[in-house]
């Protein structure tokens, strides 16, 4: 604790300065609420109300139609199903890409911190850097690339009558993003593992493990902290992403939650229901919120620890 | 032929060479320590013969047979590291029994060896814990028990002793001394702290730089040492080394160490005395410890040349059992060892006997034995 | 101890004698297992760079086009970044990027920075406090602009709550307004990140060694001093740290313009990224987009690289 407590002071002031603490405090934390705030009670009202009522007040007469209708009814684009189908959608491309990134991270930073070998620098530094490129410089090589899977899922079901994953969208956005993934998942584990006594690795080659046993055996059971980073990290990341989804699966029943939010709010047709937008959004935003609510004191811990040096 | 010997090793990383061609042997049942200062290659030596590091030139032989491509767990050997490196996530069965698991030794024959080790370290009730609810001496004993349930050809010890507090490394110490004079395993045994070196070596080898200094048993290093430095870093407090002419009188050969204010002091050396004629005329280090410098009832009686002389007292150090008193010779403060009740004071003069059979003379340049 | 098993001597004798084969594979292991994750690496983020780097000296337009030109692309965006009057696409996206940049990250690290201070006080209900400002950080940018785009509408948001409370001459209607949507996206990139900068802040405050402040204090420096002249300087790593991670969501910020501002009036909003997007594949003037990929990566490279440089040399150490 570094909190500067001050010592012989008179008490008054000490009272109006914590006043003025939590004051701030408080009033920051509104801020950060009220936007959060006008989206839930707005999922929950009604559109007269919406239209003549103000923006902060709670719903009159709660209702979740808007919800019910945002998950199911909702038009996306020409297709009215709602946005349920974009949500598993999500979820297909996240779990995977999240599972492989995460565990190719664990791998490489366990080669990079426990096996060495000449050059290994060279190989982080190189990952690392692929981390910070803005993603715009490698869009349009991956949609070529993309494409050419593409046509070799059609030349796969012509000669065995199926694709093998070639073409398919999810495959595909789940490939962009352990490949876009790796850099911070092995910088997470690298540093995690840099700091991981190298004694029980030792121990562990005296006593007969071999190189996946000692991984699966000494680092892996020891590795919860970062396994935690790592994964709300890529979680977050990937089902947020809107770049590469609406790049590469921007259209059509195949694409992610959040381009068909964007799509769903500025779909033109009729009237602009308001609460269903806002119930949308925050579908959208809730499993994302529920891992940082449920799990993000360990992930900014973690991330001290292990990723961000202070 | 020796059971456990290390051949001319070298390591080295890029130009610069850590162990410069180290050559030991042990006997089977032997204990080996390799004692030195902190970066003169001591655990890189440990870490070579455990396969751990690999080996630049020179070979390591068990039994007879090469080692040097041998992976560690091929070597049978086992290790006891000095964080003592158990496994955080096993329990402490577990982590007794991961080596024999690796192996494919059948879950009840491991359950057995591991009750037996349990038995000899007298830690059964331990044995369902975490690592982390141990306390630094029960650590220190699971990682000896996962040592010794393999039942090695050679057991390695990196400073096992290092992390624990004063009393419990004086118990330990007794314990490890214990537990070989029962197996008769022969053991390699890396520390900087010589106390440990002497009481549990049956073979010393002192390393400094890279370059091994001395290699016998413990009592040659500690009254024959080879040079100053294996002097100065074996014994505590340590040798005094004290700066003397060799000079010609009445036709013997005698050493003269300065003293402040008067006279030279002469000392006969003894059986030294044929070697040092050698460099008469020459200045010599005087290296004698400080239990070969006492009063004079505490002297040893079977000693053949004693040497009584009066000298300035600096300091007294009471220390319980024995009194050091500081002396100041030849530029140099001295240490003797008296006994405890002995009456000096500081500031005063006293007499003190040196029981020269144990003086030993170094070439100050070289820094070699010269007798 | 002989006791123990001794037939089980014989499983390392054993080993020995198909070492070599199994020995050889243990030791390629480590590469072989990392080797894919590299080649990826290698293949797809610097192959593909030098990909886009080709394809802005080509000719392509609605598709690629292979054959080498000249820099016509980039004598274009050089062109632009002087075409202030009407403002050319480009001139307003680096303008923009300026504008966003600069605010963005002095907004967060400042308020990063206070809140972390003020969360620092020994605060009662600090774990409550603390996921509040942190959770915008876990929503989407869509998200982010989905609810701020409503909350900033004139007709429905802000505007009309204060007119509803009494006060009607309050008027806002930046999100509207060209000249002044590019800070609205401002308001709302730094209601999403500056929470974390907090969160980054707070574990900064909790390193200090503890020791440190009690010296200062018995050598009588007072709060504000003690902050000023002792903790923000060691504060220093982290920074750096969360400026590196500021400047790079900056640069990458794409989705929060669109989903805040559809692009503003006449895509005023645009920052870089979105210039990229839309001539890429909208406007199908893929040398010119590959152009702007590379300037953004070439700008990314200046600040990321000396960074990197310097933390990997420290760790050598």
């Amino acid at each position: 604790m570094s909190a500067a407590t001050v010592g012989a002071r008179p008490a008054g002031s000490r009272v109006l300065n914590r006043i003025v603490i939590y004051g701030l405090l408080l009033v920051f934390a509104l801020v950060y609420l009220i936007p959060f705030f006008v989206m839930l009670v707005t999922s929950l009202k009604t559109m007269p109300e919406i239209q003549n009522g103000n923006m902060l007040a709670l719903p009159k007469d709660p209702t979740i139609q808007p919800w019910i209708k945002a998950w199911g009814e909702a038009c996306v684009g020409l297709t009215c199903e709602g946005i349920h189908g974009y949500f598993w959608n999500s979820i297909k491309m996240v779990v995977p890409a999240v599972a492989i990134s995460t565990l190719l991270g664990a791998l490489n930073g366990y080669v990079l911190t426990k096996w060495r070998f000449k050059g290994h620098k060279l190989v982080f530094g190189l990952m690392l850097f692929a981390c910070f490129i803005p993603f715009q410089s490698v869009l349009l090589p991956m949609a070529t690339v993309l494409g050419q899977f593409g046509q070799l899922g059609k030349v796969f079901t012509n000669a065995f009558g199926m694709n093998l994953g070639f073409g398919n969208s999810t495959v595909n956005l789940v490939f962009v993003h352990v490949v876009y993934g790796l850099g911070f998942t092995t910088l997470f584990f690298r540093n995690y593992y840099e700091a991981f006594p190298t004694e029980l690795v030792k121990a562990a080659m005296v006593d007969g493990a071999g190189f996946f046993q000692i991984f699966r055996r000494v680092l892996l059971p020891n590795s919860l902290p970062i396994i935690v980073v790592t994964v709300i990290y890529q979680f977050t990341n990937i089902w947020n992403d809107f770049l590469f989804a609406s790049s590469y699966a921007g259209s059509g029943d195949v694409m992610p939650m959040t381009v068909a939010l964007n799509n769903v709010v500025n779909t033109s047709t009729g009237v602009v229901e308001y609460n269903v937008n806002m119930a949308a959004a925050m579908i959208a935003a809730l499993p994302t919120l529920l891992v940082y609510i449920l799990a993000g004191r360990y992930f900014v811990r973690g991330l001290m620890a292990g990723a961000v040096k202070g | 032929m020796a059971f456990l010997e290390i051949d001319r090793l070298v390591k080295r990383y890029g130009a610069t060479d850590i162990l410069k061609g180290i050559s030991l042997s042990v006997e089977e049942g032997g204990f080996l320590v390799l004692v030195g200062p902190s970066g003169c290659g001591k655990s890189t030596l440990l870490s070579m013969i455990a396969g751990l590091d690999s080996i630049s030139e020179g070979e390591v032989r068990i039994a007879g047979k090469r080692m040097n491509e041998l992976h560690p767990s091929q070597r049978d050997i086992a290790m006891v590291f000095q964080s003592y490196a158990l496994y955080p996530n096993m329990s402490v069965a577990e982590n007794i029994a991961f080596g024999l698991e690796m192996r494919k030794v059948p879950k009840a024959e491991r359950d057995k060896a591991v009750a037996e080790v349990a038995e000899i370290l007298q830690m059964g009730h331990l044995l369902k814990r975490k690592p982390s609810q141990l306390s630094g001496g029960q650590r220190q004993r699971v990682a000896m028990g996962r040592a010794l349930v393999r039942n090695p050809q050679v057991f390695l010890f990196d400073e096992p002793l290092s992390n624990l507090d004063a009393k419990l490394r004086v118990d330990m110490r007794t314990e490890i001394k214990r537990l070989h004079q029962r197996m008769k395993t022969t053991i390699v045994y890396v520390t900087h702290d010589q106390i440990e070196a002497m009481t549990l070596a049956t073979q010393i080898a002192v390393l400094r730089d890279g370059v091994l200094q001395q290699f016998g048993t413990p009592a040659e290093v500690y009254n024959n040492p080879a040079n100053v430095f294996v002097a100065d870093f074996m014994g505590s407090p340590s040798m005094n080394l004290i700066p003397a002419a060799v000079r010609a009188e009445n036709g013997k050969t005698v050493v003269a160490l300065q003293r402040e204010g008067e006279g030279d002091l002469v000392l006969d050396p003894g059986q030294a005395g044929e070697k040092l004629s050698a460099v008469l005329g020459k200045t010599v280090l005087f290296g004698i410890r400080p239990e070969a410098i006492t009063d004079h009832d505490g002297a040893d009686r079977n000693a053949r040349t004693l040497v009584d002389a009066e000298c300035q007292v600096e300091v007294v150090e009471p220390a319980g059992s024995d009194t050091f008193v500081v002396a100041h010779l030849g530029g140099k403060h001295v240490i003797a060892r008296m006994r405890s009740d002995v009456p000096v004071r500081a500031g005063h003069r006293a007499p003190f006997t040196f029981n020269m059979d144990k003086a030993v003379f170094f070439d100050p340049q070289t820094e070699q034995r010269v007798a | 101890m002989t006791s123990i098993v001794t037939d089980r001597m014989q499983t390392p004798e054993r080993a020995t004698q198909r070492k070599s084969l199994r020995a050889r594979l243990q030791e390629w292991l480590p590469k072989i297992v990392l080797a894919p994750s590299f080649a990826i690496t290698l293949f797809f983020v610097y192959g593909f760079i030098l990909w886009t780097i080709y394809l802005s000296f080509t000719k392509s337009k609605a598709f690629p086009s292979y054959t080498l030109t000249d820099a016509r692309a980039y004598q274009r965006l050089w062109r632009w970044t002087f075409e202030s009057n009407p403002p050319s696409s480009w001139y307003t996206s680096i303008t923009n990027m300026v504008i966003f940049g600069v605010l963005y990250i002095v907004f967060c690290l400042a308020i990063g920075l206070f809140l972390a201070i003020l969360l620092d006080q020994k605060i009662r209900g600090e774990g409550v406090l603390r996921p509040i400002y942190l959770y915008p950080m876990a929503l989407s940018f869509i998200v982010t602009g989905v609810a701020w785009k409503w909350f900033l509408d004139p007709g429905l948001g802000l505007e009309q709550t204060m007119h509803q409370w009494g006060w009607t001459s309050f008027h806002f209607d930046w999100i509207k307004n060209k000249d002044y949507v590019i800070y609205t996206v401002v308001i709302a990139g730094v209601w999403q990140a500056s929470g974390f900068i907090m969160a980054m802040f707070l574990a900064g405050l909790r390193g200090i060694d503890s020791e440190i402040i009690k010296a200062s204090q018995i050598d009588g420096a007072s709060p504000i001093q003690l902050y000023r002249r002792i903790i923000i300087p060691l504060l220093r790593p982290v920074f750096l740290s969360a400026l590196i991670v500021l400047a790079h969501m900056a640069i990458k910020s794409y989705d929060l313009v669109v989903a805040l501002t559809s692009g503003g009036p006449g895509g005023s909003a645009w920052l870089p990224s979105n210039f990229m997007y839309e001539y890429t594949f909208k406007r199908n003037e893929m040398a010119v987009g590959s152009a702007s990929a590379v300037i953004m990566l070439a700008t990314m490279s200046a600040i990321i690289v000396p960074y990197l440089y310097s933390e990997l040399r420290e760790k050598n150490r």
